[in-house]
This record gives C-alpha cells, structure tokens and sequence, in this order.
C-alpha cells in the first residue's frame, strides 16, 4: 500500500504505523501453514478438517459415528474470472452438534475450540474449519455455512459466518432457526472452494478410505464430483474407550501454561497447587519437590505473577521438567485398541493373516504416548516391493511427506528377511500414535517428526507384531511344504496302486486286477503316505482324509 | 478269412513271455509285500550314471558299478519316476501276458496317462504320466536294470537292422532258415537274438562290416562262399540283436570276429560298441559286447604305410580317397584319446589315432572297396587276416 508522505525530511519512528497482525490475518496470508498452499491441497485439507471434527464430535462421545461426505462441482458466479473450477464441500455428521450461541466463535473465530484441554483428539488447535472458512471466503467469496442441532435441543439452527480477518471475529451473515420435527442432531457444514478435484482425487480417495480403516465402527458415505459413491458400512459396534480429560504433567507444562494454571487456580499455597492441578503428583512427592528447588511451601501461587518475580516463575518451570514426578497418566489417551484395528485391516484387505498390538503407555517430555502397530498379510493385499505403510496419528490418517515420517523411518530400517518376508511381499504395517500431543512437522498435520522415545517404540511395537508374523509363515512355509507333498504324492497313488496290482498275479494265474485289488494297494499307500506327512494343526485322520480326497479326485485319461 | 485254423501259436516266445513274466514278478514281489505291510516302497536300482560305468579290463567289456539308488516313492524327488517305473513295469507285465508284441513307441503311447486331479484348494490340475518318448524310453531301461531283463527278454521288438548271411542254419520261431540260401537278400537279424536258435555253422570267421552297401557288395561278390565266413552288417550304429548275435557266433561257436569301419573316429566308435559296449547302456555289455572283435580296417597304417608294411593305396589314389578330417572329427578323436583307458592303454590304438591326429585325414571303406571289389574282397581282406594286420 502506497502511504502518503507527510512534508519533507527524513522518516522517523513517529511515521512508522505499528500494529499487531490478527492471527486470522496471518493464517490467511500464509495458507500453506495450515495446508491450503494450492488448490489441490487445498480441497484435500477442506475434506479433512470437516471429517476430523466430524469424528471427534462422534467416537470421542461415545456416540457411533454416520459421516456422510460430498463434494460437487458448481459453476463460478460473479465477476471473479479464472480457470479453476468451485466445489461445494458437505460433511455431515451425527454427533453432539455445536450450541448455538458457539456457533459463531467455533467456525469464525481462529484459536477458538473446546479441545483446549488435555485430552487425546483430532483436532487440537483451534485453527482447522477456520483455515476453511478463510479459504472459502479468499478464494470464492462465500461464507461458511452450518446447520446444527444438539442431542436435548427443540431446534435447528442455521449459521452464515465469515471470519472478519483483521479483528479476527466472526461475522454472521445469515441466521435460520426450525424446530425439529425429527429427531436429528448433528452438524452439516458445507463451503464453496477453489479447488482441483483431478489432482487431489486419489488422494481425497485414499484419505476416506483410510480413515473408513481404523474405524470399522462408523458408517461413511462419500459421493465424488464424478459421480462415484464410495459406501463403508459399519462392521463393529465396538468402539475405541473415549479420551478422559486429565490435568497436566509436570514435565509437559511451559512458561505460558504456568502463568494460565497460576492465574486460574483457587489454590492458597504453592503445594496445594502441585497437589491439585498437576497429575503425578501427591503430598510428599510435592514437598520433596518444593524443599530440593528451595520453594516455600505456603507461598500464594499468585505471588509467582508479580513483575518482580518473574526470574521465580522461570526457576519454577525449569524445577518441574528437572525433578523426577511419577510418569504421566495415560488415560486421557483413547488408542484404538488391537481388536478394532484387526477388524479394519480384516475388513479393507481380506488379509490371510493380521495382528496387531497396543503398547503400554510410555511418555515424552512429560507427553503420553501409545503406539499401536497392526500388521496384515497375505490373503487379497497386492504384493509390492516394501511394506504398504499406513500411518495414523490420534485416529488422522497421515498421507503427505510419508518419507519424513519417523515410522517410515523405522519401517524401512527393518531386516524383513528376519522375519521370513521375502519382498515382493503382501506386507501392510500400520502404525498409530495416539498423544495429547504428537509431535507433528508442521500444522497441516502430516509427518511426524522423529523423537527418540517414539522412534524406539515404534520399532519395538513392530518387531512385537512382526515377530508374530514370522512364526506364522515359517508354519506356513512348513505347512505348504507338507502339503504339496500330500498333493504330490497322492496324485501317482492311482496309478501306482493299479501297477502294484496288475504285477502282484504271478503269470500262471494271472488275470485283469479287479477293482477291489487295486482299491486295496490303493488304501494301503494312502496310509503310508498320510503317515509320513505332518501337517501343523492337523491331526492322522484329517492328514488322511486329504490324501485320500486328493487320490480319489484322480481320473486317468 | 476263412476260419478252421488253429490260431498261431509261437511256443518260442510263449515260453520266453512265461520266463520272463515270472522273473518280473518275482523282482516285484518284496515291493507288494512292503506295500501291504504299510511299509514306504522302495525300489533299489543299479545308477546308470556315467560315473558308475567301469571298464573291467579282465573282460574287456564296459559294466556297470556297485553303486545302485533308491527310488523311494515317499521321496518328492523320485515319486514321479517311482510311479513312472512301476507303471512301466506292469504295462510290459501285461503285454506279457496277454500275447503283446510291443515296440518302445507302444509302450511310450500304452503308458502315456493324463493324472486329473484336484489340488488341496480343489482346483483342477493336470499331470501327463510321461511327455516324451525320451522319458519313457529311459524307464523302460530302469525296469531292464531292476529285473536283470532285456527289453528283448520282455519281447519288445524295435526295428531290426543288422542283417546276415553265410553258411549256417538257424531255427526262428519254429522255421528253420538257411541262410547260405537267401540270393541276393540276407536274414534280418530279429530283435528277440536269444531267440534263435543256431543249428550249425560252417565258417571260420565272422566279418562285421559298419555300412549295409559294403554287406551288399562283398555278399553278391561270393565273399562268404570263397573265404568260409558269416558276413554280418549292423547297418551303421548296430542294434542291439546284432551285437548279441555277434557275441553268440563268438561265445557259442568260437569264431573269431573281425570288423572292418571307416577309418575315423566315428567308425572307430561303431569298432568299440560292439567290442566294449555303448558307454551310456554300459548295462547291456555283459551279454552284448564281444571283447574280442578285432578291427581289422581301415587303418590308417593302410593308407600310408607303416614301418616295413606297405600301403594299400599309391600316392595318386590316396589323393582321390582321403578326405580332410573335421574340428569335430579331431576334437572327437582327442575325446578317444583321453577318456578311454581301453584306447589309451593299447599301443596299436593310441598310435592309430595319434597318426590320425598327425595327418589330420580320413578314409571310407568305401575308398578301397571302390579301387575294386575284388581287390578288397579276395585281396585286402584275406591279407590282412592272414598277416594278423588288425587291432584288438
Ligand atoms: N462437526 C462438529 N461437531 C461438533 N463440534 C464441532 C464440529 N466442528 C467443529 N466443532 C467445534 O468447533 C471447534 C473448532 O473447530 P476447529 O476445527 O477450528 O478446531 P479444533 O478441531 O478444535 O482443532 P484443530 O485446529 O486441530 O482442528 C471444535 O473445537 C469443536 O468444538
Ligand atoms: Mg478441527
């Protein structure tokens, strides 16, 4: 922007217009933070944000999630010219809804959620539908628009909102209220975006398909701009325990988050407030802790604001991450658990063989964390050259920047000969990280960075699974070695029972062998075969009954 | 046709069928007996392996050694052919039995089974009994080393190739045929050679010439008739029959066997077929092999001479007749030379072919029969026999 110059002279401090940027302001601007940086990406990262509030509305409550899922293309309007095609992007979902008077605030307003607690979800910034809304309004003009309804509620409401950037509050454009006459709760946001459906297709495709894998338990429709509906029924009722909210671990808090605890607490001493708003910590654990650092005990809490002792506040928050508190809880983590994961790699591959294990819950940098690893093979997966890789975090499927992630990592430093797969391989590992906080590369959610503590679970997690999987095809390899050999063998048992027969007449009272003398050399080698064959898991008599059923199959012609 | 005859009953083969249908069933016994006992058949085979084929210098003659497999039909390696011997086994059995005259092709058709099965994920699979010939050629030579049995013993005729003539009788399925009267034709020695039955010789020798067109010309030359001989020709590569006919005129009547081939490493093979054996049915030369036959020509040394002897051709004819040996004829004799201690260990052999090798020429019968057959009949021959001009 061009700014007037007011007389002559040199400029000064004075002339400088200083003013604070709005976070709306910044993320419009810089739309590849929050993973818009083109339009591919962009209707890609608009599919996941709607999803990922969808299910977290849903599973975290308890409540057996119906996702349906659409994206149409729709003609430009307006003055606005240009190449690239508009597409209305629909989610609906059954879940809690969003109260009315919250509306505004949930969907045009950035940093504003009800996740900002410590508990395991998807989302966790309060940033993701926001970034669409700003995307929306940036590339079409067009607000955001929601329709929702609470469980006890006796209305729909309906919002029009756009995000006013430069003060960051939401404008409401357009209000609807009906009463309901069917019992529907839920919530449907749909939005107009630019966007490239032929470049982000596979990847949208896949994102739902992935998504549909770790939850065996929802329901989700997704009809395409072509016209493809893409329908996962719901094949378990079982769902992953939801999150429960838990206080913050000593070793996991900063500067910022002592100050808000400190501000916020009813606590009257610098122990009672250990005691109360931290996990981990008891009575004793507290004063050891308060006596090793040189604290008061009886000190007010809000002592640690005033300007002065600032220098205090930074000891107090250096003393927690130093002293050793019990490990966090991890309760407040809702894993998928081995069952459900099982169930959707059964259900999406028809694998012949699938495992799958959650880890005990370990914690970094006083964050929680639980790996999970599910391993398929076999069956209907495409063999490929490497294992197929399905990365998940907090029940997100991860897509982009695979080769950056630690699992891949880990995945590919694997000696998978030790484990008797020999590539090409029908080989599928996934791998969950469920955290309060996953250490994430960037705010588009994509790649996990490579922390030791989980790199090292990651690896244990799936040599646990894998070593599993070795077992098994060793039993298979033994397995199908013994039966090709049943079958190799039973094959010539007609012929050769026919021969045994036709030479056991001497010569002078020979005649053609009748069939009961060759059934009974055809018997007798039956039972020698079957006792020399041992097949895992099956006994003589079912050994035998394979042999004999291969035998009696044979026609010679 | 008109009916009234009794049908014909050849009671030299009947009693041959019997013998041998009686020694196979016999070999196959202990075989049926483990199979109803539930115990793994096996059977032990002689190796027909190169490397178990030994040259007993004692008799002069290739047999086979100690070594024997086991064809375990438990074994995946071996189940197939276990099955493709018994098979075999008993296809020869019955034709015994039942009057058959099979040749190797029959049997090769007679055995040839497709196996329809299902597999365990119950699809359909197919499996030939044998593919080729080839394949059933060899496991007709496994069930002549497990019984002891020639394929002839079982009769099985092949194409017969040899052929003779010469003062003798001999009686064949019940006619007795002299073979000093058969004109211009000759006997066509039968596949079943232990079957005739030799009723006298007059002779003195036996000449085996390699190649059918020399028979014909030193037969119609009165050869046999001036030089009291049985003149034999296995027609090239000589068959089985022919051999054992060889050996029985030397065995049974003690004639002396000469042979007369072309003078290269080719005919030199023929040479030591019928006196040592074939190197890969080494099996067959305990009752086909004549470890006395004695080469008597070409020799090089007819060609050009040696020491004081003189050669049978002037400068000029040798230059019409010989031919430049090939690479391979010369790679082949070097062969000779090198892995078979009955050449390499007898002097007048290994200085045939190193003279061969030195001159790098060959010479067919044919080249001194064609300088006149009457030289080579009543000149080169006899002389050669009688100067004790031959190798053994
Ligand atoms: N489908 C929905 N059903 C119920 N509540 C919703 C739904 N979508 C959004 N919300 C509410 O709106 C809030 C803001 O959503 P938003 O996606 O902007 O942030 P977030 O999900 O909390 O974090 P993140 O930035 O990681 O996505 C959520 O915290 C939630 O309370
Ligand atoms: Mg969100």
């Amino acid at each position: 922007m061009a700014r007037k110059r007011r007389g002559r002279g040199a400029v000064t401090a004075a002339d400088e217009k200083y003013r604070s940027r709005t976070v709306a302001e910044m993320i419009a601007k810089h739309r590849e933070f929050a993973g818009f940086q083109n339009p591919a990406r962009a209707l890609y990262q608009t599919v996941r944000e709607l999803v990922e509030n969808s299910l977290d509305a849903t599973d975290t409550k308890r409540i057996l999630p119906w996702i349906y899922i659409s994206i149409r293309e729709v003609p430009r309007t307006g003055s606005t010219n240009g190449a690239r095609p508009w597409y209305v992007v629909t989610v609906e979902d059954n879940g809690i809804g969003v109260p009315r008077t919250v509306l505004p605030q949930a969907f045009g307003r950035v940093l504003y959620s009800s996740k900002y607690v410590i508990k395991q979800t998807r989302g966790m910034f309060g940033l993701g539908v926001k970034a669409v809304t700003l995307y929306a309004q940036q590339t079409t003009g067009s607000p955001i628009e929601v329709y929702s309804s609470t469980e006890g509620s006796q209305y729909v409401y309906m919002m029009k909102i756009r995000i006013d950037t430069s003060r960051n509050t939401p404008q409401v454009l357009e209000v609807g209220e009906w009463g309901k006459k069917v019992g529907w709760k839920g919530t449907r946001v749909s939005v107009r975006i630019e966007g490239d459906w032929r470049r982000a297709k596979s990847k949208i495709i896949e994102y739902v398909r992935r998504t549909a894998i770790i939850a065996p338990y929802a329901e989700i429709i997704f009809e395409t701009p072509d016209g493809e509906i893409y329908y996962y029924p719901r094949t378990t009722k079982k769902m992953p325990e939801p999150p429960r909210e838990a206080k913050p671990h000593p070793h996991g808090v900063n500067l910022e988050d002592l100050r808000e605890i400190v501000r916020a607490t009813p606590a009257k001493t610098l122990k009672e407030m250990l005691i109360t708003e931290f996990q981990s910590v008891g009575e004793k654990s507290a004063e050891e802790f308060l006596s090793k650092y040189g604290f008061d005990p009886d000190m007010n809490p809000k002592e640690l604001l005033k300007r002065d002792n600032e220098e205090l506040l930074v000891k107090f928050v250096e003393a927690l991450s130093q002293f050793k508190f019990r490990s966090p809880k991890s309760d407040y983590l809702s894993p998928l658990g081995a069952e459900i994961i099982r169930e959707g790699l059964k259900r999406m591959f028809a694998p012949e063989w699938v495992e799958a294990i959650t880890r005990p819950p370990r914690s970094y940098k006083g964050h929680p964390f639980i790996v999970e690893v599910g391993i398929a093979y076999g069956g209907a997966i495409k063999p490929l050259e490497e294992p197929l890789l399905l990365r998940y975090a907090n029940k997100i499927p991860l897509l982009y920047e695979e080769r950056e992630d630690v699992s891949y990592k880990v995945v590919k430093s694997i000696n998978w000969k030790n484990y008797n797969v020999d590539f090409p391989a029908p080989l599928i590992v996934l791998v969950h990280i469920a955290s309060t906080k996953v250490p994430y590369k960037g705010l588009g959610k994509e790649s996990i960075s490579e922390t030791p503590e989980l790199e090292s679970e990651i690896r244990n997690a799936v040599q646990e699974v894998a070593r599993k999987l070795k077992v098994y095809i060793a039993r298979k390899t033994r397995e199908e070695e013994a039966k090709r050999k049943a079958e190799a063998l039973a094959r010539y048992i007609p012929e050769v029972a026919w021969s045994l027969a036709m030479l056991s007449k001497p010569p002078e009272k020979w005649s053609p062998p009748k069939p009961e003398e060759v059934a009974t050399f055809k018997e007798k080698l039956i039972d020698i075969v079957a006792s020399k064959i041992k097949i895992a898991g099956m006994n003589d008599e079912e050994v035998r009954r394979i042999v004999k059923e291969i035998a009696d199959s044979v026609e010679v012609e | 046709m008109s009916g009234g005859h009794e049908p014909f009953v050849d009671e030299v083969d009947l009693k041959a069928r019997l013998k041998a249908a009686r020694i196979m069933h016999e070999k196959f016994s202990p075989l049926i007996k483990a199979v109803l006992d539930g115990k793994p058949p096996k059977l032990v085979i002689p190796k027909r392996t190169l490397a178990n084929t030994v040259f007993d210098p004692e008799r002069g003659i290739l047999s086979l050694g100690e070594e024997v497999l086991e064809r375990e039909f438990l074994d995946l390696g071996e189940s197939r052919r276990f099955m493709q011997t018994l098979l075999m086994a008993a296809i020869i059995y019955q034709s015994l039995i039942e009057n058959e005259y099979p040749t190797i092709r029959d049997l090769y058709y007679k055995g040839k089974h497709t196996i329809v099965y299902r597999d365990m994920r119950g699809r359909r699979r197919e499996e030939n009994t044998w593919d080729e010939q080839k394949e059933s050629d060899s496991v007709i030579q496994d069930v002549e080393v497990y019984t002891g049995l020639f394929r002839e013993d079982m009769l099985i005729l092949s194409k017969e190739k040899g052929k003779v003539v010469g003062n003798m009788r001999i009686r064949s399925g019940g006619d007795v045929i002299d073979l000093s009267k058969l004109g211009h034709g000759a006997y066509a020695i039968e596949s079943t050679a232990d079957l005739i039955e030799i009723l006298d010789v007059d002779a003195e020798f036996v000449l085996v010439v390699e190649k059918d067109a020399v028979f014909q010309q030193l037969h119609r030359a009165g050869f046999w008739r001036r030089y009291k001989s049985i003149l034999i020709t296995g027609s090239g590569q000589p068959d089985r029959a022919t051999r054992r006919f060889v050996r029985r005129l030397h065995d049974e009547h003690g004639l002396p066997v000469y042979v007369i081939t072309d003078s290269d490493p080719y005919g030199w093979y023929i040479y030591f077929v019928y006196k040592v054996g074939s190197i890969n049915l080494s099996y067959e030369s305990e009752r086909l092999a004549t470890p006395k036959a004695r080469f008597l020509g070409v020799q090089m040394s007819d060609v050009f001479g040696y020491g004081s002897k003189k050669p049978y051709l002037s400068e000029a004819e040798r230059k019409k007749f010989i031919i430049k040996a090939t690479d391979r004829d010369i790679k082949r004799a070097k062969e000779l030379l090198k892995n078979y201690p009955w050449i390499y260990k007898n002097r007048l052999w290994k200085r045939e072919i190193e003279l061969f090798l030195k001159r790098k020429v060959k010479l067919e019968i044919e080249a001194i029969a064609s300088k006149g057959i009457r030289f080579f009949a009543f000149k080169y021959i006899p002389e050669k026999i009688e100067t004790g001009d031959w190798i053994e």
